[in-house]
């Protein structure tokens, strides 16, 4: 038998352990500085890699689990891109607003996420789930190439789009700017907690999960606001970056069985644990030229997914 | 006189540009068990899911312990009927256990499993049965829903299909076992055989009735003919 509870006070201690090197970790040698100065420099960064990877996880799980399909992830269906594509937007057309106001990128980005987030389970209504992910892969590409468009027509914004998109945007994480996202990330995550028994029963499909009692066009609503919501706060913490969400849940699904109660916060805990353990590589490892977080998640993330694949069960 | 669980007036259901459920009246009262038989694609399914509350898209009035199913929330519906789909699925690959755990009332899946002879196969994955266990495992979950089955309305869609003798006769009895309880049951299957035990018969057409009544009187041997063709 698993034992959920065990493996979760395991990961979250794991989890601890990680985020403890990950301060004393850095291109500025090891430790935390005589005055506890390199302590203050790298935990924003620390900070925010967790609240997304959090969010990540959840996020991914979540929408796994309305569209009872084990390849969904925001972060490949669009949803990443929609906030990405929101920021870009305000960029271009206000870029002195959005510096001036905190709340002004979070709130472009949710706006984006929500755009997508909302159109794909729109578009994809009364489809196939595989129609669903291919409708989820078109919008994706549709708002990255939005995003590649505004970063080539408006050179003040380019630099900082190009980085998003490639998920570098860890390293410029400052606890002023990074406190309204992590919030988010924390927020949507304890919200997508409370979703799991209605998850559970929709893995048996809607008509399934209508006759259980489970509002089912309630379920989807909250799933679409909840990823939005995770997803924009993630993305302004990190840019855009894939993986996390698609790995998190099987990795939770294979170690705890598929009971989202079991498996939710897990997949929470894991994906916080995998995007600190890709940053804190990709900017310890190679100090001169640190690798973005997205570009080590999917370093270390595609093989181990490669080996869940090809196990059953996951 | 028994208490009448389920009625529909004039219910039908246009899907796309198509009628599928055209017209349809009927009844259902505690302690009944109706079958619902017809060729493929007559509109079995269709029927079994808009008295389930499923399409609130269909016309015509309907009533499921004298409300309508269309205007009812799905926790308070949930305790006034259950369902079980043609195809039961599931996309993520649970024990048994974890199955059961998704049901209404835990205790009553487990009974229900005792019964169809799943007692001991708690641990096994639906991916580790075979296609009928399967089967029965999702009508586990059908009939642990409806806790006391006096007064509520059982929808099974064609519940002994992929199952041996064996296994649909358990079925058959579970069936009359809920009726007997106090619940209307309303079945669609291919059995004829079965549907002759039952108390009434359904017969559908391309959308319409086009027999109803106790099964001596339904199934004549040319409504059949005219029904199914063949000799």
């Amino acid at each position: 038998m698993k034992r959920p509870v065990g493996t979760l006070v395991l990961a979250a201690l794991l989890l601890a352990l990680l985020a403890l090197a990950a301060l004393a970790c850095g291109g500025a040698g090891l430790g935390w500085g005589t005055n506890g100065e390199l302590l203050m420099l790298r935990l924003p960064r620390v900070l925010a890699a967790l609240a997304a990877g959090l969010a990540l996880g959840l996020g991914g799980a979540n929408q796994q689990g309305v569209f009872r399909n084990p390849l969904a992830d925001p972060g490949l269906t669009g949803v990443f891109g929609g906030a990405l594509l929101g920021i870009a937007l305000l960029l271009a057309g206000a870029t002195e607003f959005t510096w001036q106001h905190r709340w002004a990128l979070p709130t472009a980005a949710f706006a984006g996420a929500l755009a997508t987030s909302a159109a794909l389970v729109w578009l994809g209504r009364g489809r196939s789930t595989s129609k669903l992910l291919l409708t989820g892969l078109g919008l994706n590409a549709f708002t990255a190439a939005g995003t590649l468009l505004i970063a080539a027509r408006f050179p003040e914004a380019r630099d900082i789009l190009v980085n998003g998109a490639a998920g570098d945007w860890l390293g410029a994480a400052t606890l002023e700017l990074a406190g309204l996202p992590i919030l988010g990330c924390v927020v949507a995550a304890l919200c997508l907690l409370t979703q799991a028994s209605a998850l559970d029963r929709m893995a048996l499909g809607e008509d399934m999960a209508f006759c259980l009692g489970t509002d089912v066009a309630q379920t989807r609503r909250t799933g679409v606001l909840l990823t939005a919501l995770a997803a924009a706060a993630a993305v302004c913490l990190v840019g855009q970056v894939a993986f996390i969400g698609l790995l998190a849940p099987h990795l939770a699904r294979a170690l705890v069985g598929p009971r989202h109660r079991a498996m939710l916060p897990l997949a929470g805990v894991l994906g916080a644990g995998l995007l600190l353990l890709a940053d804190t590589l990709g900017r310890s490892l190679w100090t001169q030229t640190p690798v973005s977080a997205a570009a080590m998640t999917a370093l270390l993330g595609a093989p181990a997914f490669v080996w869940i694949a090809a196990r059953r069960h996951a | 006189m028994r208490e009448v669980l389920l009625t529909a007036l004039r219910l039908s259901v246009d899907l796309a540009d198509r009628t599928v459920l055209d017209g349809i009246a009927l009844a259902a009262s505690a302690g009944e068990v109706v079958a619902v038989v017809g060729a493929n694609g007559a509109g079995k399914t269709t029927l079994l899911r808009a008295c389930a509350g499923l399409l609130p898209e269909a016309t015509g009035d309907l009533a499921l312990g004298g409300i309508d199913p269309r205007q009812t929330a799905p926790a308070t519906l949930a305790t006034l009927r259950a369902y079980a789909p043609q195809h039961p699925t599931s996309a993520w690959d649970y024990t048994l256990a974890e199955l059961g755990s998704l049901a209404a009332s835990p205790e009553a899946f487990h009974h229900w499993r005792a019964r169809f002879g799943l007692g001991a196969l708690e641990a096994r994955r639906l991916s580790e049965l075979s296609g009928g266990e399967r089967k029965l495992a999702h009508l586990c979950l059908t009939f642990s829903a409806l806790g006391d089955a006096y007064g509520k309305v059982l929808l099974l869609d064609e519940p002994t299909t992929a199952l041996d003798l064996c296994r649909a006769e358990l079925v058959a009895r579970a069936v009359r076992a809920n009726a007997q309880a106090g619940a209307a049951v309303l079945v669609a299957t291919h059995d004829l055989a079965w549907a002759r035990t039952c108390d009434r018969v359904l017969v559908l057409s391309e959308g319409r009735l086009v027999a109803a009544g106790p099964p001596d009187t339904a199934l004549t041997a040319e409504l059949v003919r005219a029904t199914w063709g063949g000799a």
